[in-house]
């Protein structure tokens, strides 16, 4: 087949410059397609900001743009949290907002006037193309497989974990932040193997840059000095270790520390004082390894050793009474419940609540990794053959991560990065071996191999020899191709299923085929826009408050923040009350109008009513005696809300504001909430100090009117009573008998 | 400590004797009782003590200790009620509010518990004073129900809660001398241990196929779903509703403990498979074995992947790409 042309290309020094052109043309498709399978969000519906959190973003976003940075630094924000406000400037991450607004000055400075919602849409698929890109760089590291990096890049640029918070218009902190974390893991493991201060202080660039942009960077603060740990631990100090941990402890530190919101944190805090103790353990080490140069004796040598364990013991024990003492704040509670995973549900219900921090089955991996999730620890174990510093690396963070993964399904980002790196080493490995053409000697079975030691693994102990057969080359390598096209199928099918819906606006399919879109949110957040004054204060549960705020630019009393657990209590109490007990807390608080989410009439599950429990017991852990969550549910222990729901139920005004004048609906029928199944009560529920503003088309969102004092004086069940017409009862009716007045 | 208190009852009795007030002062009669834990009761003297009029708080504990009654809630709470009424009794109190500690057991109060129609044990009821600054109107009790194990903790700040406004003393766990001796012999046993071992355990330690042993051993675990059987407390399986045994639960976010065991297993077949084919088969030198072992592994893994996809096509209903065999 190879033509005397075709040899030209592929053999000395031209093939090597054909080489790197067809990898940098294949690394560009990569990046082609990462991009594209996340726009099938935008092509189906529009160009539109997903989801709660993004909302918030996108807001900060044009206020940046709007008013400069430095406005954008000391940002207070009093349509929020009314009436409490949020320094907004000093409790973000901004390194999103800043980077969609460099990007945008940068476009007009060419001349190229794009809106500043069209970059925060394809942020995120943009940055997934970077990823890829990044992944490729970092995959190279452990391997010297030409296909490993392009297998990675391949598997991460489509992989659905990744996917599913990068689709255009899911503009979130994790947008950019996965591109930092696996471009800072590159340039560590860059730093590592070549010991410099050059990788050593990018490391540390990225790093600041990371935590401008994610919370989870604390997930690298660990990371790497565990990694440097487990170094130390195995006995590799070299001093390239000692290089590259310092400079970017030092820098990356310093760095953190220019984010507002993160300040004193990284001296002040348990989830940074392992970066710290091994800081100062390297120290000790480094010293010690030093002296060790000059003073050949053994005892010394003991005694040195004997007095950095003692030094260290000490360190790490004044590190506990500082923690105890209070001087070091003790683990973030986010943080904390990884590893004591019943301490949120008791201490932290809001954190509890969220659903994308419940802990991960066994079906969500296997359906955001495919066939990945079993090449993993094959790769991993690959990694063990030569146990570099680098794969040290690789072992560390895939075993810690996938244990994040399994307690939350949210961190089934920071697992995805590994599981494309080991699946890519195990593929490119079986392929290295079958794609070869020419047949394996007899003679080589003789030739000795270099890792052929007794540190090694016990499957590595023979020389390679090589496949001799074409058929079961074929075999295995048509197997693998099979393998990857399922995948790639598998992620197609996934990402265009199940993460492409704005969730904004829900798609649904009518009886002959055809799309249906249902945009109730938007309806009733333009309603807010259109027909109510500009600082009229809207109350909903703290889910809808960044999209109030976002869509409707109403101020909202809590949002998806949650800074302020005591004021998202207040809104449950008020939610979960009777409407006597709800009404002095909605004028305290000035509100104008509630909002609720109602899915019964369309089958719609994630409305209030199912969220209501959380309600509850939020309420519930700041007023113990005023709410009580069991008398929500019947003596039997159900939850429900037909006939048998308790009183407490049925005059929430939560329950009231769902299902008011839902009967009319059903004509003369009973009424029926399609979401839990059940059959209404005859009578609907009374409202008396709200009344009914605005009812989205298919009633997904119901908005209404805090009606203000009674002109009379009443109070409002008797006003209510009177425009009704009932005869108010008189106390005095039931008199006795009458008696002769006798003075 | 026994002659001080007979001294106490002795100096009491004597100021009772001699003081103004009548003799009947209920509250330091059970105080003296109480033996600065909880006063133990029966049908009578529980009677007695919630009588009115009374001028004291009371917390009572209703409880079945014995373990005919097999109340294990009960025993267990037993040690942190006494921790609650130590805590209390010893500690700097405000001298406006008096409370008073008792326990009634089940052997000892038939008829208590039959008047108040109790069908659970253990309850705690807290009786507000009648007369007295802090008397309330509503003399009845409050009741504290035990949904689950409750913390002393928890049921001390409910009583706390009850009470009027004020400082009040913090509950005092005590120290466990005994535990920190065994904890510290422990450690230095261990660290003994360690150090005499260390030429015999340094092999194994370093050993790096044990490493990767544990290491997949851990994610295998992990991804495949450990955590949630852990945190949700799954069963380890159920039964199909016509006497067989169902090993997948249904729906997406669901699973039984013995599923992810299979997982778990399906995933350790297929990545030995892997580094089976990877590594060991073309470190076979003879072209028949290795022809055979290919075969065999391929065929593994072409079964069992299909298979795994067909497992997860009974938990995704929609999902729509399966592999030949199943």
């Amino acid at each position: 087949m190879a033509s005397p042309s075709l040899d030209v290309l592929l053999k000395g020094n031209s093939s090597r410059n054909v080489r790197g052109l067809l990898r940098i043309i294949i690394l560009c498709t990569i990046a082609a397609a990462a991009v594209s399978s996340r726009l099938f969000s935008v092509i189906r519906f529009e160009s539109i900001i997903h989801e709660f959190d993004p909302w918030f973003n996108f807001r900060a976003t044009k206020y940046l743009v709007q008013h400069g940075f430095y406005k954008f630094w000391d940002w207070f924000d009093d349509r929020t949290w009314h009436p409490l406000g949020r320094v907004t400037g000093g409790t973000l991450y901004p390194g999103l907002m800043v980077t969609s607004g460099v990007i945008y000055h940068v476009l007009r400075f060419l001349t190229i006037p794009v809106d500043i919602r069209n970059i925060c849409v394809l942020l995120a698929p943009g940055f997934s193309g970077l990823t890829a890109l990044a992944m490729y760089l970092l995959t190279n590291e452990m391997s010297s497989s030409p296909s490993a990096g392009l297998l990675a890049a391949v598997f991460m640029g489509i992989t659905p974990g990744y996917i599913s918070r990068s689709v255009a218009g899911s503009y979130d902190n994790e947008a950019i932040a996965i591109f930092l974390l696996v471009f800072t893991f590159y340039l560590w493991i860059k730093a590592v193997k070549n010991g410099s201060i050059m990788w050593g202080t990018l490391a540390a660039l990225f790093y600041g840059y990371m935590v401008s942009a994610w919370g989870g960077y604390v997930f690298i603060t660990n990371l790497i000095p565990l990694h440097v740990f487990v170094l130390l631990c195995m006995g590799r100090y070299t001093s390239r270790v000692y290089i590259s941990y310092t400079t970017w402890y030092a820098l990356g530190t310093l760095a953190s520390m220019q984010i507002p919101f993160v300040g004193f944190l990284p001296i002040r805090n348990s989830d940074h004082m392992s970066a710290l103790g091994v800081f100062g353990l390297l120290q000790l080490v480094a010293f010690a390894d030093f002296v060790r140069g000059f003073v050949p004796g053994k005892q010394f040598q003991k005694l040195l050793t004997a007095m950095i364990l003692i030094v260290f013991g000490f360190a790490l024990l004044g590190l506990v009474l500082l923690t105890v003492s209070g001087v070091i704040a003790p683990w973030s509670g986010r943080f904390y419940s990884l590893w004591d995973t019943g301490y949120a549900k008791v201490h932290i219900p809001i954190i509890a609540s969220v659903s994308e921090h419940q802990p991960t089955a066994w079906p969500a991996f296997f359906f955001d990794l495919n066939f990945l999730i079993w090449l993993f620890p094959a790769g991993v174990y690959l990694c063990f053959r030569q146990l570099k510093d680098e794969h040290v690396f690789v072992v560390i963070y895939a075993v810690l991560s996938s244990y994040f993964a399994g307690v939350m399904v949210r961190l089934m980002l920071t697992l995805t990065p590994v599981v494309c790196v080991a699946a890519a080493l195990a593929v490119s490995h079986i392929l290295d071996t079958y794609l070869v053409a020419s047949k394996p000697s007899e003679a080589s079975e003789t030739k000795p191999t270099a890792d052929n030691n007794q540190s090694g693994l016990r499957s590595t102990r023979n020389p390679v020899v090589g496949v001799y057969s074409y058929l079961s080359k074929f075999f295995i390598s048509a197997m693998m191709i099979v393998y990857l096209l399922l995948f790639v199928s598998h992620c197609t099918w996934v990402t265009s299923n199940a993460y492409s819906s704005p969730s904004v606006v829900l798609a649904s399919r009518m009886p002959d085929g055809s799309q249906h879109i249902i945009d109730d949110y938007r309806e009733a957040y333009y309603w807010l826009r259109q027909n109510t004054p500009a600082n009229a204060k809207i109350m909903s549960w703290w889910d809808y408050g960044y999209q109030i705020g976002g869509m409707a630019d109403r101020p909202t009393l809590v949002d998806n923040n949650t800074w302020n657990n005591t004021h998202i209590a207040t809104v449950g109490k008020a939610m979960s009350s009777r409407e006597e007990v709800s009404y002095p807390i909605l004028r305290q608080h000035d509100v104008d109008y509630v909002l609720v989410v109602f899915g019964g009439l369309l089958g719609y599950s994630g409305d209030d009513i199912n969220k209501f429990l959380w309600m509850v017991r939020i309420a519930e852990g700041i007023w113990p005696d005023e709410v009580k969550e069991r008398d929500y549910f019947t003596a039997r222990g159900e939850y429900r809300v037909d006939d048998e729901a308790t009183p407490t139920m049925r005059n929430s005004l939560m329950y009231k504001m769902s299902y008011y004048n839902f009967n009319s609906l059903f004509g003369g029928g009973q009424a029926v909430d399609r979401v839990r199944g059940a059959r209404l009560p005859a009578e609907g529920p009374q409202l008396t100090t709200v009344e009914e503003a605005f009812t989205s088309e298919n009633w997904i969102i119901r908005i209404y009117k805090v009606k203000d004092l009674d002109n009379f004086g009443r109070d409002h069940s008797s006003a209510v009573a009177f425009d009704k017409g009932h005869k108010k009862k008189r106390a005095t009716k039931k008199k006795g008998p009458r008696v002769l007045r006798t003075e | 400590m026994r002659i001080l208190q007979f001294f106490l009852a002795l100096a009491c009795f004597f100021s009772a004797a001699f003081s103004t007030n009548p003799p009947t002062d209920k509250f330091e009669k059970y105080q003296l009782l109480s033996h600065s834990t909880s006063v133990k009761l029966d049908d009578s003297s529980y009677e007695d003590l919630v009588s009115k009029p009374r001028d004291y708080y009371s917390a009572i504990i209703l409880t079945a200790t014995e373990a005919r009654y097999g109340c294990v809630i009960c025993r267990e709470f037993q040690s942190e009620w006494e921790i609650i009424s130590k805590s209390w009794n010893e500690g700097s109190k405000p001298d406006d509010i008096r409370l008073l500690f008792g326990s009634l057991d089940f052997s000892m109060g038939k008829n208590t518990f039959q008047k108040l129609m109790l069908q659970t044990a253990p309850v705690v009821l807290v009786f507000p004073p009648t007369n007295g600054p802090h008397a309330k109107i509503d003399s009845a009790p409050l009741r504290f129900d035990f949904t689950g194990p409750v913390s002393a903790e928890q049921l001390y700040t409910w009583i706390t809660r009850h009470l009027p406004a004020g400082p009040k003393p913090p509950l005092v766990r005590p120290t466990n001398y005994m535990r920190i001796v065994s904890a510290v012999t422990l450690a230095m046993g261990f660290i003994t241990l360690v150090t005499v071992l260390s030429p015999y355990i340094l092999p194994v330690i370093r050993n790096r196929n044990l490493w990767a042993a544990l290491s997949l051993i851990a994610i295998l675990l992990f991804t495949s779903g450990h955590m949630f059987n852990h945190i949700r407390k799954v069963p380890y399986v159920a039964g199909d509703g016509k006497g067989g045994i169902s090993y997948f639960a249904g729906g997406f976010s669901n699973q039984f403990g013995m599923e992810t065991q299979i997982i778990a297993s399906i995933y350790g077949v297929l990545s030995f498979a892997t580094i089976a084919l990877a590594m060991k088969v073309p470190r076979i030198a003879d072209k028949r074995t290795q022809q055979l072992v290919i075969i065999i592994w391929g065929t593994v893994m072409l079964g069992m992947y299909s298979f795994l996809l067909s497992v997860f096509k009974t938990k995704n209903g929609g999902y729509p790409f399966f592999l030949p065999p199943f």
